[in-house]
């Protein structure tokens, strides 16, 4: 063995592999040297950067497509629309009722086909011109005329027949069917002088600068990064306190709470119980437990079919017996539920219109709301022939009552339901088998009509109309989802009439009580157990911004709402609140990092140069 | 000893061009390609008495073309198996998303108020109304024709989002690597050097701690202590909303932006280094030579940067390039958490859409790079160990 030779050869490796390394760790380090040095005459402008402005900074992880009001459909961009283009008639913050928009007056012929605008004259756009009618019928027009322009809102212009604009301050709608629903509600208006000059208007990002009538004008977006809104001096509210609102993105919402803690957002929205009584605690953070405009429930499969009644999927055939339905509401303590699983922060729940609708929901004293009630939901299932079996389990016909509960594995929610539900269950003889899955196998399953019950929910806008129009029966959808939506896939003769009389009355009054009427069918039938309306729990600043507006006013949420109320009416605490922007401690541990990288590196490569110089 | 390379290159150097030296002559040759021989002569199997080659060395290393007909061969081989994988990710990018269970418009129209007008009007836009397999040549020409389609959500092509995305990506990863690297590779030498001592139990049980721990877990732990309670660091996000990237103040903002995301991704993944630097120079530390440089009156600090270290990093080497792949990858993780403008967070957002075409994108971009990073280890490999030139 020749050791010699041998470690020549050894040493030679070493030297040029070592080459190698140092010079790819000094280049490192010089690029880190250089970052640092490009750095450090920077902290005197980092401190002075947006310090001091007005602006309400709030966390978000929302989709984007565009900013195009016709086309864009995800919830950010929408509740964005709301605060960029002011509709015919607005959603007023008090209740959600029919208020001023463009529109200070409007009237309907005596059958509801004819509905005429009184539009406030010498408005502005945010760019100076001014704002008539010949805009509004343009909007419309275009939804109306082009597909590409319907994609978003084409469900709410598709009653509509003609739209004129016979003079600057007139608006004249005439639909195809009556209706009593205000059919100017939630259709942004945009500036035709912008967009008629637009090559292809569907395909317009509108991400920067727009032009609106709205409270604030979107100033900026970078994708996944950003949203920046500006006040709009032309506002014929008047021009917000705030001067700018700027959408931070934040994926994960564990981290939205970290954010509001430490002051780099100033408002955050949509927090689990947990999250929220986490914040409780924390300094400078006022909590807001909305009364939301959401309802939860549970689903069950009343035999699903098409519009045209052929059936399909693989419900159990002893739902399609309205007695067990009811039984199975009967043995359901939504009170605890509520209590237990929601911790509070939701509203007792009767059927799918929310209580945050005073106008529609239906009413707590309803005579056909009945309780938790164990005696009578056995009785329900003795009538419907379910007899008593071994192991405490129901049978007829030698059949177990045994039924699937779909619910997401992710969602906290629904499985702990799941787990009150299964012994309740049992107790009134019934085997449910909670199955888990993922989000995606749920929604294919519920379109396939796979299921006995699975956990729903709906958000619902100020209007019942839609909501009713879902449970209709020419609205279900095929086993491929192909055709209408449906709320629990029911279909029953007398609720569809009861829809189309409430759908044409004008008189508000005799309205609210044909909608009345028609949940109370919905509640008798059972095609769902509404169990709660969730609250919105959100937090903000509350030693930088103040005067948030909820919808409803009392009580209600401050974000996603069906109107521009939330961030138009804050105000800045205090002129003098410099926090934020400045360098803080953080920065200063970064730069010592990097030096303390730089030098350790730099130093230990020189050093190691200098003995390879010299070995050589 | 030598002859793996020593054999086909005898064939080979007619072809070579007159501008090569002899390099038998030019023993002093610094030419990369010497340096490499050398490193390949110095691992092959020095016991091997037949070899009379052994007895020069020098000679022998600086015949050694780095490039020779049989690498060629082991290239293209290396290249077809890289290859066929590529194919394999492209067919399964366009068939594994489809069975995903759920209809995406459904899902996108879900709780809106869309009329069935509306819903065929988005199936139509995205595609999704013709048959599977004409979406699958479509894709498919898409591809080879670079372009990956467009996204259900963005409106735009897969192609220029991925390229707007990467950039972050690569920041963040490249910083995590560097330091992950040389963090775990010098901890693993002095664990090795000093093994079974305090500081060998304490550096090795720590990494393989933060190894074990769930990355999304730790990184929200830091989130919560660096961010929300001592509020030393930002919660989120790659740089102020407003500030010039390329303005002093920008760069030391993306700084700070940086830093937790890359401690949580070091502190995950500097373990596999550190342990496969300390295996290896384990190895080393047997060997006789070290003795010998001792015998030479070098310092044990000596011995191992000079001896032991350079040789145990020939194994980890490779190994490094693996996991480099990797890395990018688990950056999924990381950017989701500290909401990092990057292609593990367009990869998330695309999951929660379900955004087909993005969805198809990400997934066959992360899985080229891993590719690319596994032919590129074969290819070092083979310069830095000669026993794999002989296969």
């Amino acid at each position: 063995m020749n050791h010699r030779t041998r470690r020549k050869t050894k040493m030679f490796t070493s030297h040029s592999l070592r080459r190698g390394w140092q010079r790819c760790l000094a280049g490192v380090a010089a690029l880190a040297l250089a970052g640092s040095m490009a750095a450090a005459p920077a902290q005197a402008a980092t401190s002075e950067a947006p310090a001091s402005e007005n602006v309400l900074r709030i966390a978000t992880d929302g989709f984007i497509d565009s900013f195009n009001p016709f086309t864009s459909f995800y919830l950010v961009p929408t509740n964005t629309f709301r605060y960029m283009y002011e509709n015919l008639v607005a959603n007023d913050a008090k209740d959600g009722s029919i208020t001023e928009g463009l529109a200070t007056e409007w009237n309907t012929d005596s059958e509801g086909k004819v509905w005429t605008y009184t539009i406030r004259p010498d408005m502005k756009w945010s760019d100076g011109e001014p704002l008539t009618s010949k805009d509004v019928a343009w909007t419309y027009n275009q939804m109306m005329e082009k597909e590409e322009m319907a994609v978003a809102n084409g469900s709410l212009v598709e009653n509509f027949d003609k739209v004129e604009a016979p003079d600057d301050g007139t608006v004249k709608i005439t639909l195809k069917k009556p209706q009593a629903n205000n059919p100017g509600q939630e259709i942004p208006v945009v500036p035709e002088h912008v967009w008629s000059k637009i090559d292809k208007p569907g395909e317009f990002k509108n991400d920067e600068k727009s032009v609106g009538s709205g409270p604030f004008q979107l100033e900026s977006y970078e994708a996944n990064k950003s949203i920046t809104l500006k006040a709009n001096p032309n506002f014929w509210r008047g021009k917000p306190k705030l001067d700018e609102i700027q959408y931070r993105y934040y994926t994960n919402s564990d981290a939205q709470v970290q954010a509001i803690r430490s002051g780099e957002v100033d408002f955050i929205t949509g927090l689990s119980p947990d999250q929220f009584t986490a914040l409780e605690n924390a300094d400078n953070v006022e909590l807001n437990d909305g009364n939301g405009r959401r309802f939860n429930g549970i689903s069950i499969n009343p035999g699903v079919a098409d519009a045209k009644g052929k059936e399909f999927g693989t419900g159990n055939e002893a739902l399609k017996d309205k007695k067990v339905r009811q039984a199975i509401r009967a043995g359901i303590d939504t009170e605890t539920l509520r209590k237990q699983v929601m911790q509070d922060y939701a509203q007792p729940a009767t059927s799918f219109i929310p209580a945050v609708y005073p106008d529609w929901a239906l009413k707590s004293d309803n005579s056909v709301i009945s309780g938790f009630d164990v005696a009578e939901a056995k009785k329900l299932l003795d009538d419907a022939g379910w007899k008593e079996g071994s192991g405490g389990i129901r049978e007829k016909d030698g059949e177990k009552l045994q039924l699937r509960f779909l619910t997401d594995a992710d969602a906290p929610i629904e499985q702990s339901t799941a787990k009150f539900l299964k012994p309740w269950m049992k107790d009134i003889g019934i085997d449910l088998k909670n199955e888990s899955s993922d989000v995606d196998t749920v929604s294919e399953r519920t379109t396939k009509g796979d299921y006995d019950m699975y956990f729903s929910g709906w958000s619902i806008n100020p209007d019942p109309d839609y909501q009713l129009s879902i449970n209709t029966c020419g609205q279900r959808p095929d086993a491929d989802g192909n055709g209408g939506t449906s709320q629990d896939g029911w279909c029953n003769k007398e609720f569809d009439k009861l829809y189309q009389a409430q759908h044409v009355e004008l008189d508000q009054a005799k309205r609210q009580d044909l909608v009345q009427k028609a949940q109370a069918i919905h509640y008798e039938e059972a095609p769902s157990v509404t169990l709660w309306y969730p609250n919105q729990l959100e937090a903000y600043r509350s030693d930088r911004f103040d005067n948030f507006t909820k919808q409803p006013s009392d009580g209600g949420a401050i974000a996603n709402q069906v109107g521009y109320w939330g961030y138009s009416s804050v105000e800045p605490v205090s002129e003098e609140e410099a926090t934020g922007g400045g360098m803080g401690a953080g920065g200063w541990i970064g730069i010592a990092a990097a030096v303390i990288v730089v030098l350790g590196g730099g130093g230990w490569l020189l050093s190691r140069r200098k003995k390879s110089d010299d070995r050589e | 000893m030598s002859t793996p390379t020593h054999d086909p290159q005898s064939g080979d150097r007619p072809d070579r061009g007159p501008g090569t030296a002899n390099p038998g002559t030019d023993p002093t040759n610094p030419s990369p390609a010497s340096a490499k021989g050398s490193a390949a002569t110095a691992d092959a199997n020095p016991a091997d008495p037949a070899n009379p080659a052994d007895a020069n060395p020098a000679t022998v290393d600086m015949d050694e073309p780095p490039a020779g007909g049989s690498f060629t061969r082991y290239f293209l081989r290396k290249l077809g198996g890289a290859a066929t994988s590529m194919v394999l990710v492209i067919v399964l990018g366009f068939f594994a998303f489809r069975m995903l269970p759920g209809d995406p418009v459904l899902k996108i129209a879900k709780e809106r108020p869309m009329s069935p007008a509306q819903i065929a009007e988005l199936r139509s836009q995205y595609g999704l109304d013709k048959p599977v397999i004409v979406q699958f040549w479509d894709y498919l020409v898409g591809i080879v024709t670079g372009d990956l389609g467009e996204s259900y959500v963005y409106r735009k092509s897969v192609s220029s989002l991925i390229g707007e995305y990467l950039g972050p990506t690569l920041l963040l990863t490249a910083t995590a690597a560097v330091i992950a690297i040389v963090l775990g590779l010098w901890l693993g030498q002095i664990s090795a050097w000093r093994r079974n001592t305090l500081f060998d139990k304490l550096a090795s049980s720590t990494s393989l701690i933060f190894w074990s721990v769930p990355t999304f877990w730790l990184g929200l732990i830091l989130l919560m202590i660096f961010g929300g309670t001592l509020q030393w660091l930002p919660t989120g996000g790659m740089i102020t909303p407003g500030l010039d990237p390329w303005s002093p103040a920008g760069i030391i903002d993306v700084i700070k932006h940086l830093i937790l995301p890359v401690v949580s991704l070091v502190a995950v993944v500097y373990a596999q280094f550190l342990m496969i630097m300390r295996a290896s120079l384990l190895e080393e530390m047997n060997e006789d030579y070290l003795t010998t440089a001792r015998a030479k009156g070098l310092t044990e600090d000596e011995v191992r940067r000079r001896h032991a270290v350079p040789n145990a990093l020939l194994p980890t080497v490779t190994v490094v390039f693996l996991h480099i792949g990797g890395l990018i990858a688990g950056a999924v993780t990381v950017e989701a958490v500290f909401s990092w403008p990057g292609l593990g967070k367009l990869t998330f957002e695309a999951i929660r859409g379900p955004d087909l075409p993005l969805l198809q994108g990400t997934f066959v971009v992360f899985s080229a790079i891993i590719i690319v990073m596994n032919l590129a280890a074969d290819i070092v490999y083979r310069f830095l160990d000669p026993r794999v030139r002989r296969a």
